[in-house]
């Protein structure tokens, strides 16, 4: 299965359509990062990521 | 605090999901784990306190074991930022081809086209120049300008 990742808020998913911003998604992304609690993590505070989940650090 | 932990080269992203799920149960203070794409065989672990290595959380498949100490912050601002590959390249510059149907040729940049990462090239050692689009990935520096 495909993964692809959102070009606005880099969220990875499994569809076309990110389900958050509601936009297309792209098969061409790279690094990975994993957000498990985004209030404590300073990566997260850093990237402006308010929700845990699995993100792409690169989007194209 | 940011530690690394060693595994299988191809399977960070799979150790990094599973630490990740065994986490969120346990409720140990890791908060993120980053798995760059240019450090292959690490993955950072983001966390509150010193990892135990002995916690069943860390009993994963694939993983090879942990790195001593902590790596500072700085360090790994620029695994978040990845600076765009074209950035460093410019018209005329001397490129390896690192993957397609001419790896290991070199070619000469004749155009960029950052907004969809792509780049023409003309082989140096084709006896007619032909212009070849690859992806900026598929490339490497080896001369930035041509002399």
């Amino acid at each position: 299965m495909v993964t692809k990742a959102c070009t606005r808020c880099h969220r990875i998913v499994e569809g076309d359509l990110c389900e958050v911003c509601n936009l297309a998604t792209s098969k061409n992304w790279s690094g990975f990062l994993i957000i498990v609690d985004p209030e404590k993590s300073h990566i997260a505070r850093d990237l402006k990521i308010q929700e845990a989940g699995e993100y792409a650090l690169r989007v194209r | 605090m940011i530690y690394a932990i060693r595994t299988l080269v191809g399977q960070e992203k799979n150790v990094a999901r599973v630490i990740a799920r065994n986490v969120k149960n346990s409720g140990i203070g890791v908060s993120s784990i980053l798995v760059p794409e240019s450090l292959r065989g690490y993955i950072l672990v983001e966390s509150s306190t010193n990892l135990d290595m002995q916690n069943p959380v860390f009993k994963v498949p694939h993983m090879k074991g942990s790195i001593e100490g902590e790596i500072p912050y700085t360090e790994i601002k620029n695994f978040l930022n990845p600076e765009p590959i074209l950035s460093s390249i410019q018209k005329g510059s001397i490129v390896e081809l690192i993957s397609g149907p001419f790896k290991g040729e070199k070619a000469k940049v004749v155009r960029i086209d950052e907004s969809k990462e792509d780049v023409v090239l003309e082989l140096i050692e084709a006896a007619v120049p032909i212009p070849v689009t690859v992806k900026g990935d598929q490339i490497r520096l080896i001369q930035k300008e041509a002399d």
